[in-house]
């Protein structure tokens, strides 16, 4: 007994150790030591014709040498997983992954999309209006009545003499009041038209509008919501300003200017050394406009403002030129 | 606006820097643009004294001439002006000066060093006279600043007036606003007029026949003056804030209106018929000559300054070549009224003119300015041109003078501002800009508004005073309060959202063009004219150019624009998106229809990485797109036939695109002639959709179904047909038997070969088998299958493979 034990053992060492990176061969192996018909099983029987004196210590033997076979073939698949492992590891691992496609959203509308977001958290509906608008909502219900020096502040896009493309967002403010009671809370994007065309003016741009009117809102109010966006849009640390200014439709009026984003207010090329920049301008809704909708302005207060969308993200990607926008060079949209 | 800070300190003292003054105002309303030195070539430029004048070693005719330009040290510099004499004084310009001619460097002349250039008035930049350095006066003492010892040194602002703040187009106004807010008061300058001639009105009268376009006329005459240059201080005063100097008369006239804003005309007093004048209006299409010598047509309304026989002057706007200010005129008579605004803003735009006066007139100038300024124009005109001043004046003002009242209620206005000032707060700010505040009760303001403040008429007016003047800054920082309330979102803009989104992973670049295309866009994209396919676009009636003059009906010219830019640049492999409106014109109502387009161009390599390419983008690729897009909005029933083609595609290429029978687009390759027209080097595919009706069509919230419980069969079937045949029809028709058990069929290849034959092509389809309430038997399935093939096989010309 003692002898076919010791003969097994050699067996299985030499079947093991002469075995290729076969998994099927090792599988067999394992199955012709270890198996339930196994040959380490057919000695198991044998223990039966074993002499009784003798049958204790040859079980001992057996059970020994099935625990060292049992190692052996555990020692010989840690190996190979190894080995395996040790391979697959070998690949080029510098090779370029193939990736899945992936495009990216204009900078303006990603910059829009965030200048909205935020206005939507503080319960801002976004809505939207014609691009092509009569001269009514662009200007004369906006307070701007034809023959007025304000009208000079905008260069006119016309299509007839009533309609124009619209040269802001503002009309937007007059149409949502006119089918909206008190209060309102609206944040609008979208394209605007200015006759024209240089470095830094492009004939279509794109603003958004904001409005809030209800009962008791303040300019105190008006600092407070434009101050939080501020913050959201540029960090909490950058420092802003509140200057009279004057727009037909709001009154009193207020350009919000912020710390330089480039120079942090030290002044530099892109806020021509002030260390400001002008990016919004707001103001208290007029009462005249409020006539035009059918609003008491003795009951109803509110605050609307407008702002740059190409200017912010100006800003915010350190874009130096306006043009890039509306080339849409591919080298450009890839950045953002 | 341009300010001279000299100019300014006649009428308010502010002992602060321009800096503090500029932010002063600029956090007032009055944005300050820039500052800057009235001579800035003159800085580093200072005064200097010969000591002693040596020749040159080396060049006859320069000099070595050792200076003195304050302190102890002597400068040797290199000159070559023959008046350079010792015990002269002359301005020398010190290195890093900036002179017109250049930056002055220290630098060796002819092997001598020269610390400086002295210079001659040309090279300064202050007169062309270059006949020598410029001899200073003896007295002036050496080594200050050039400016200051010749008093000219000022400080220049630009200030951006408001359209409402036409008050501020003049020294006095701007001087207001500095008094305001640093809580001092403006001086106005004092005219005493000595009158020595007979009385006006025995020489001159006024008639106003248009009392709406000119509600006041006042006049005064000056004769025997002698026409002639300015002296230095005028021509001085009025070229610092951009004016030229023409002459002493007509210098006074826009001194004073500088100085207070009141625009003035002088009319050479002889010139004018029968020595009177007449507002009138103009007839329809009556014509006149200005001071610049163009013949202009007027409007019907335009105010007409008249004498006894015709026109002389375009009131408010610009004066007439036949009664200008001329060398020999000796009698003038000074125009100084008010023009109504509307009035003069209409005539300007009409008549394209703008004119200093025109700018102020239209902005509303104060009615009840006009004889202060006639009597400083007058007075002026007396030290400068000499004459005698007609006594008395003539001031026609057919309707008295509104006197503007406004109430001011104290608590609104703090409510409205969110602040809290007290009346006598509020009343003390409003006093210093010269409004008279009556406290008629207890919380009300009875406010009287200066006429020079025409853009104050109401409450809120006012408030804005209030909350200019004691700073934005000062007001607190406060939340609004407002009811919860959940902003409704609009699906339009939403699913725009996420289809752009869906785009971008799919590898698309999201572009923005212009709104506008040129007039020939659309003959570029083949469309004939008056073509009833495509709709006329809307014209712009003034654009920018003929590329911008249209209003685009279609995204695919600015698209195919970026894909020629693209391609030129190298950037050949690329798929771009535009999803935004286009104009369509309406049969009803003056807007346009603005409706929602998505469209693409793909171009190049499929995969951009050269190690994975497989191959350029073509119309699968195209369509697949499409596909993607119409799954994402669970559109189904979407079909693609070679049908309804637009002509810029390439109809052997491109498929119309039907959903439920609806066409909602079109895709393929774009034709070889568009390609051509819009100078691309390469072929593109491109896809366009109406999103607005994909939007209307597109599929419900879906409701869960089930998962399957049993394994499913698969079969293949293999079908040889001849190439014509489209591979979708024994797929529909397979459906279209809706067998229970078949869950589903696709195309899993398509081929051809040799031993499949000529003109022929082999389609597999896998179907894929499922019963909902059991495992299917080999046998059941199989009966099923060879049912189906059976059908197929008697409905096409086809044999299996």
């Amino acid at each position: 007994m003692k002898k076919a034990v010791e003969n097994l053992l050699e067996t299985a060492c030499r079947v093991l150790s002469g075995l290729q990176d076969d998994p099927k061969a090792f599988e067999l192996a394992r199955v012709r030591f270890l198996g339930r018909k196994g040959e380490l099983a057919q000695l198991f029987k044998e223990l039966g014709k074993v002499s009784e004196q003798e049958r204790r210590e040859a079980g001992r033997l057996l059970n020994e040498a099935k625990s060292r076979l049992e190692t052996l073939f555990s020692e010989a698949l840690d190996k190979r997983r190894e080995l395996d492992a040790a391979r697959r590891e070998s690949i080029d691992v510098s090779v370029p992954g193939r990736r899945p496609p992936a495009g990216r959203l204009h900078p303006i509308t990603q910059t829009a999309t965030e200048i909205c977001r935020i206005f939507n958290w503080l319960g801002f509906e976004t809505v939207e209006g014609p691009e092509i608008e009569l001269d009514y909502y662009n200007f004369e219900a906006l307070n701007i009545p034809k023959d007025h020096p304000a009208r000079d502040m905008q260069d006119t896009f016309y299509i007839s003499e009533d309609v124009v493309l619209r040269t802001h967002t503002s009309p937007i403010q007059v149409r949502t009041m006119e089918k909206r009671k008190p209060p309102v809370r609206v944040i609008a994007p979208g394209r605007t038209y200015r006759r024209d065309s240089d470095v830094t003016h492009t004939p279509m741009f794109h603003q958004v509008e904001g409005l809030m009117v209800g009962k008791g809102i303040s300019f105190g109010d008006l600092k407070g919501i434009l101050t939080t966006f501020v913050h959201q849009m540029f960090g909490p640390s950058v420092g802003l300003r509140f200057r009279p200014s004057f727009f037909p439709f709001t009154e009193p009026s207020a350009e919000v200017d912020i710390e330089c984003v480039m120079c942090r207010g030290k002044g530099c090329r892109v806020c021509k050394g002030t260390g400001w920049l002008e990016i919004l301008g707001s103001g208290m809704v007029d009462p005249e406009v409020y006539k035009y909708v059918g609003y008491d302005p003795e009951e109803i207060t509110g605050f609307a403002f407008g702002m740059g969308i190409e200017r912010i993200a100006m800003l915010k990607f350190g874009i130096d030129d306006l043009r890039l926008f509306f080339e849409n060079d591919l080298r450009f949209l890839k950045q953002f | 606006m341009l300010i001279s800070l000299n100019w300014l300190s006649d009428y308010v003292d502010c002992p602060l820097s321009p800096e503090r003054i500029a932010e002063g105002l600029t956090m007032g309303g009055l944005e300050v643009e820039s500052i800057s030195l009235r001579h800035p070539q003159l800085k580093n430029v200072v005064t200097a004294r010969i000591e002693a004048v040596e020749p040159h070693p080396n060049a006859d005719r320069l000099k070595i001439c050792v200076v003195s330009a304050g302190g102890l040290e002597l400068r040797r510099i290199v000159c070559g002006a023959p008046n350079a004499r010792a015990g002269a004084v002359a301005p020398l310009a010190l290195p890093g000066a900036e002179l017109s001619g250049g930056i002055v460097r220290e630098a060796k002349v002819r092997g001598e060093l020269s610390k400086g250039m002295l210079c001659s008035q040309k090279e300064l930049g202050l007169s062309e006279d270059h006949s020598g350095i410029w001899i200073l006066p003896e007295d002036t003492p050496a080594g200050i600043p050039l400016d200051e010892a010749l008093g000219i040194k000022d400080v220049l602002m630009d200030v951006g007036i408001t359209p409402n703040r036409g008050d501020c187009l003049s020294l006095i106004g701007i001087a207001r606003e500095v008094a305001a807010l640093y809580k001092t008061l403006a001086r106005y300058p004092a005219s005493t007029v000595e009158e020595t001639g007979p009385p006006v009105d025995s020489l001159t009268s006024v008639t106003i026949d248009d009392p709406k376009g000119c509600p006041r006329y006042a006049a005064r005459v000056i004769r025997g003056v002698k026409i002639g240059p300015s002296p230095d201080w005028l021509k001085n005063r009025v070229e610092a804030v951009g004016v030229r100097s023409i002459n002493n008369i007509v210098d006074v006239t826009n001194f004073v209106m500088m100085e207070l804003g009141q625009p003035l005309h002088a009319f050479d007093f002889n010139r004018l018929r029968e020595r009177r004048i007449v507002v009138r209006k103009a007839e329809a299409g009556e014509r006149f000559t200005t001071l610049d010598s163009v013949e202009r047509e007027l409007g019907e309304g335009t105010v007409l300054i008249c004498d006894g026989v015709g026109s002389v002057a375009i009131g408010g706007v610009m004066g007439g070549l036949n009664s200008e200010i001329g060398p020999d005129t000796c009698d003038v008579l000074i125009e100084s009224a008010y023009f109504d605004p509307v009035s003069i803003r209409r005539t300007s735009r009409r008549l394209g003119l703008k004119t200093e006066a025109s700018y102020r007139f239209e902005r509303g100038t104060d009615p009840g300015g006009v004889l202060r300024a006639l009597d400083r124009a007058a007075a002026l005109m007396l030290e400068v041109a000499g004459g005698e001043i007609a006594s008395g004046k003539i001031d026609v003002c057919p309707n008295p003078l509104k006197v503007s009242e406004v109430d001011l209620r104290v608590d609104r206005v703090n409510r409205f501002l969110g602040i809290s000032l007290s009346g006598d707060e509020m009343k003390e700010i409003l006093e210093r800009i010269e409004m008279r505040v009556e406290k008629c009760e207890p919380d009300r303001l009875r406010v009287t508004v200066p006429g020079f403040r025409s853009d104050i008429t109401r409450e809120v007016d006012l408030a804005e005073e209030l909350a200019r003047l004691s700073g934005y800054d000062g007001i607190p920082v406060t939340s609004p309060l407002a009811a919860v309330h959940a902003a409704d979102s609009d699906p339009h803009q939403t699913v725009r959202a996420e289809l752009k989104n869906l785009l971008v992973g799919a590898g698309f670049f999201e572009v923005i063009n212009y709104s506008f295309i040129s007039s020939g866009a659309l003959r570029m994209l083949r469309y004939s004219e008056g073509d009833p396919a495509v709709p006329a676009p809307i014209r712009v009636r003034n654009p920018l150019s003929d590329e911008q003059a249209v209003m685009r009906t279609s995204l695919l010219p600015g698209l195919l624009n970026n894909a020629r830019y693209n391609i030129d640049h190298r950037n050949e492999n690329f798929k771009i998106f535009e999803l935004s409106k286009v104009f369509l014109p309406r049969k009803e109502g003056l807007q346009a229809e603005e409706v929602h387009h998505l469209a693409g161009i793909m171009a190049g390599k499929r995969v951009e990485l050269a190690l994975y390419s497989d191959g350029d983008v073509d119309y699968a690729e195209t369509k697949g797109v499409v596909e993607h897009i119409c799954a994402f909005l669970r559109i189904d029933d979407l079909r693609f036939r070679a049908d309804s083609l637009p002509p810029w595609l390439d109809p052997s290429a491109s498929a119309s695109v039907y959903v439920k029978g609806e066409r909602v687009g079109e895709l393929g390759r774009v034709h070889s002639e568009v390609q051509e027209a819009f100078d691309l080097k390469r072929t593109v595919f491109a896809f366009r959709l109406d999103f607005d009706s994909l939007f209307a069509l597109r599929g419900p919230v879906p409701v869960y179904r089930g998962l399957p419980k049993f394994p499913p069969v698969p079969r293949d079937l293999a079908l040889i047909a001849d190439e014509s045949l489209p591979v979708e029809q024994p797929l529909d028709f397979i459906r279209s038997l809706k067998e229970p058990l078949l869950e589903s069929i696709e195309i899993f290849d398509i081929f051809k070969s040799e031993q499949i034959g000529e003109g022929k092509k082999s389609i597999g389809y896998r179907l894929t088998y499922r019963a909902s309430d059991r495992s299917l038997t080999d046998e059941e399935v199989n009966t099923v299958h060879s049912q189906l093939i059976g059908k197929v096989t008697a409905r096409f010309a086809v044999s299996l493979r």
